[in-house]
């Protein structure tokens, strides 16, 4: 399967659709409508990319993501917000002294998952916001080795999380309970196969078909590995401003790939082409 | 003093006092605002190699090669607070070399072989990917080519590494070699404020 | 929520222009810097910590500049001080060369070779230039001392700096092999020239940092030759200066060095300088022909372009003998009574 920078949406500027100052997470609802956070604001592009609504947030926004009923979770320094699908404010998740920076949210059943770049870990709640456990604190580490920052991690239609480890080149896959299930991927800054560089894969995603989808930092560059960890594809290597690193991405029922250029803070869309597209 | 002075004597024993006291004067004026903190220094924020947003450039040398020393008074530093302690240092290892056996890249970035990579903590026996590691720099091994600076910055490294003049070897001279050669300004005498 | 969205549009607006603003006003770096700055964001504190770490894991001292070696400007300026100290002492009492070229080879080897010529009184002269007009310019104490030093030792005893101290007159003065005499009048014209140079090297030292520059280190004919290292062709005039210095007595010092041109003015109201006494030398005017300088007038020392290298003292019969206080033996010895005999 091949991909092709389709378009755009946003950029730097200060029209309403567009960022001031940062882009950092994206999202998919089930109708496909694409969510972005950044600036400490939510906005919500409809299926032909105009935007459809924005409303602010109290913190900037670090990460976004849209659960069953439609509810729009940003996660913030310290806190999650929880908006409904109109961008009213119905609940705010704090945790103090325990929940820090939240860059990556994840849902399956009843559960909340949570991923804390302050400790390292993924945080498992209930939908009550109860604490039920952690996954990747025992890691001899202390957690995910992160020098870029921030931990992401996307759960599979089984409920299993796949989390970007770069320190240690690799995709780990742990059941809600914290269970190391698995892992993949390797150092390598020849072969594309590999993570290169100091700390990658830094964001991924997964779609309906298990495959994985991460993106990397310096260079900047995205790629499709199956759920064995076998490269199928580098979707893109060249289109990005050298500087952008923590890259989030989201991939929609069709097979097209929303990333969130970080420096350029446009949303770029890679369409699949060819005949796989339409599996 | 019985000695009788004679005219001569006395206008050189005024001119000198005069003197000695200009110079007196002139002293204790610039001693009032001497500052002994007036050197030569590298400013991380223009040098291009630690610039953050100057990516894809070439490494530029000139702190190594242009020095009046044999051996530069510049010298890479490494701030351990903000190192991250990779497995895998871009300014360690070349990291678009050639992956050897052992998994890790198969060539180094600095040419004089001048930073140790220690893993440290606790170890793991069968897992080296599981380790945090120091890289320290050997100050008698470098000499400020700032390679290691290049590849540490961001978004690559966390920019941890950055070059210093070391004021026990610098002759601190008016018309610095480097200063001259900086293609930045990044290399000049900041003043006191 | 439209409120908020128009709201969220104003704010980056304002706050764009703002920043240039107070980025303009603060000149923190200029435009081009300022435009090609990136702010990168640390979200959370991602260096691993000693607690992460674990096993008792210290974080190592970083080792930052040391402060500027402090006991080698304190040694500089005692060595300095002494140095003059004890080139007064043998120029003036104890009017010996011998001991004078010992410590002149001894400054050169440490202040020439092994400090590498850096920082020196002659060079100072531009920094205390500058640091008495740009008023943001700071000089380090012991460039002070350094600047003030030879200058106070010019005021009670003349250019005993240039006797046996400064490392640039010690490369020459060991030069001098076939002197030959300079024409008297060529001499003097030529003594002009440290004045222009002097001149010069302070109109660039005191023009606005920019344009500024140090004319002094930039055309140091030596330091090169000090260093082993410099461009070639500085090298070059440097080795035409020791070259052309056997056969004509330190070129450099005595018509271009422009801390010579204010130590010859200071040295013009020394309190005992180097001197040619009748009373303590053969006043035969066999010296006249020694000094390589041109410095001997009259059977005098010209306090003014003396180096006090005690070369006369040399080629003084007086200072022959054994005892130097028996003069009228050593007048006999030269065949010649002394005018103080009866």
């Amino acid at each position: 399967m091949k991909y092709q920078p389709a378009h755009t949406i946003g950029g730097r500027g200060s029209a309403p659709d567009q960022f001031a100052r940062a882009l950092r997470g994206v999202a998919l609802d089930g109708a496909g409508r694409l969510y972005a956070v950044g600036d400490s604001a939510v906005k919500v592009f409809d299926a032909d990319d105009a935007l459809a609504r924005q409303w602010p947030t109290d913190r900037p926004g670090e990460c976004v993501a849209v659960d069953r009923s439609g509810r729009v979770w940003v996660g913030e320094r310290e806190q999650v917000e929880i908006f409904d699908s109109q961008g009213g404010l119905t609940d705010t998740w704090r945790d103090p002294g325990q929940l820090g920076l939240v860059t990556a949210i994840g849902f399956a059943g009843s559960d909340v998952f949570l991923a804390d770049a302050t400790a390292r870990w993924v945080r498992r709640y209930d939908q009550g916001g109860r604490l039920l456990n952690n996954i990747g604190d025992r890691h001899r580490k202390g957690g995910f080795h992160i020098p870029n920052g921030v931990v992401d991690f996307a759960v599979d239609d089984e409920g299993i999380l796949h989390v970007a480890n770069p320190g240690m080149h690799r995709v780990e896959r742990y059941s809600p309970d914290g269970t190391l299930l698995g892992r993949f991927g390797r150092f390598d800054g020849r072969d594309p196969e590999g993570f290169p560089g100091c700390c990658n894969p830094t964001n991924l995603t997964v779609d309906d078909q298990g495959r994985v989808i991460v993106s990397e930092k310096a260079g900047p560059r995205v790629k499709v590995y199956d759920p064995e960890g076998q490269l199928l594809e580098v979707v893109a290597d060249d289109v990005f401003d050298p500087t952008a690193k923590n890259m989030d991405l989201v991939v929609d029922s069709r097979g097209r790939i929303f990333v969130a250029d970080t420096a350029t803070l446009e949303i770029r869309v890679f369409e699949p082409t060819g005949s796989e597209a339409t599996a | 003093m019985s000695k009788t002075h004679t005219r001569r004597e006395v206008l050189g024993h005024a001119a000198r006092g005069t003197a000695l006291a200009g110079l007196g004067g002139l002293t204790g004026l610039l001693w009032l605002k001497a500052n002994a903190t007036f050197a030569w220094s590298i400013n991380a924020q223009r040098c291009i190699n630690s610039r953050l947003g100057a990516v894809g450039v070439d490494v530029c040398e000139r702190c190594s090669t242009e020095c009046v020393l044999a051996l530069s008074a510049v010298r890479a530093v490494n701030e351990f607070k903000s190192c991250g302690r990779c497995y895998v240092c871009p300014a360690y290892f070349k990291i678009t070399s050639a992956v050897g056996p052992d998994g890790l890249p198969t060539e180094k970035v600095c040419p004089r072989d001048a930073i140790k990579r220690e893993a440290i903590g606790w170890i793991d026996p069968d897992d080296p990917a599981n380790n945090f590691y120091d890289y320290t720099i050997d100050e008698t091994l470098c000499n400020g080519c700032g390679r290691c600076v290049l590849e540490c910055k961001e978004p690559a490294g966390l920019g941890s590494i950055r070059l210093e003049v070391r004021h026990d070897t610098c002759l601190d001279c008016n018309r610095c070699a480097i200063a001259q050669a900086c293609p930045e300004d990044a290399f000049d005498r900041p003043e006191p404020a | 929520m439209p409120r908020c969205a128009s709201l969220g549009t104003v704010l980056p607006r304002v706050a764009g222009p703002g920043l240039l603003l107070v980025l303009v006003l603060f000149g923190v770096s200029g435009p081009a810097a300022a435009q090609e700055h990136v702010e990168y964001e640390r979200p959370v504190d991602v260096a691993p910590t000693e607690d992460t770490i674990g096993e008792g894991y210290v974080t190592p001292e970083v080792q930052r500049p040391r402060p500027r070696a402090a006991a080698w400007q304190i040694a500089d300026v005692v060595l300095l001080a002494a140095a003059l100290g004890v080139a007064a002492w043998l120029a003036i009492w104890r009017r010996q060369r011998g001991w004078l070229v010992a410590l002149t080879t001894a400054c050169l080897l440490y202040f020439g070779f092994y400090r590498e010529g850096c920082v020196c009184p002659i060079g100072s002269t531009q920094n205390v230039a500058v640091a008495l007009v740009d008023h943001t310019y700071a000089v380090p104490h012991y460039v002070i001392a350094l600047f003030v030093l030879p200058l106070v030792a010019a005021l009670f005893f003349g250019r005993v700096f240039c006797a046996g101290v400064c490392p640039l007159g010690a490369i020459q003065e060991l030069m001098v092999l076939k002197p030959v005499e300079v024409p008297r009048r060529l001499d003097k014209a030529l003594g002009w020239l440290k004045w222009v140079y002097l001149g010069t090297a302070l109109y660039y030292a005191v023009l606005p940092a920019i344009e500024r520059d140090f004319v002094i280190c930039r055309f140091d004919p030596f330091v090169g030759l000090f260093r082993f290292t410099g461009a070639a062709w500085l090298l070059m005039v440097g080795g035409a200066f020791l070259v052309v210095g056997i056969f004509v007595g330190r070129p450099y010092c005595r018509w271009l060095c422009p801390y010579g041109a204010l130590l010859s003015a200071f040295s013009r109201y020394a309190w005992r300088p180097f001197s040619i006494t009748p009373s303590r030398e053969l006043d035969c005017g066999l010296c006249q022909s020694a000094c390589p300088y041109g410095a001997i007038e009259e059977r005098r020392a010209v306090r003014t372009s003396c180096f006090a290298c005690g070369r006369c003292y040399r080629s003084c019969p007086v200072h022959h003998a054994e005892t130097p206080e028996s003069v009228v033996p050593a007048a006999e010895l030269a065949g010649r009574p002394p005018e103080a005999a009866p």
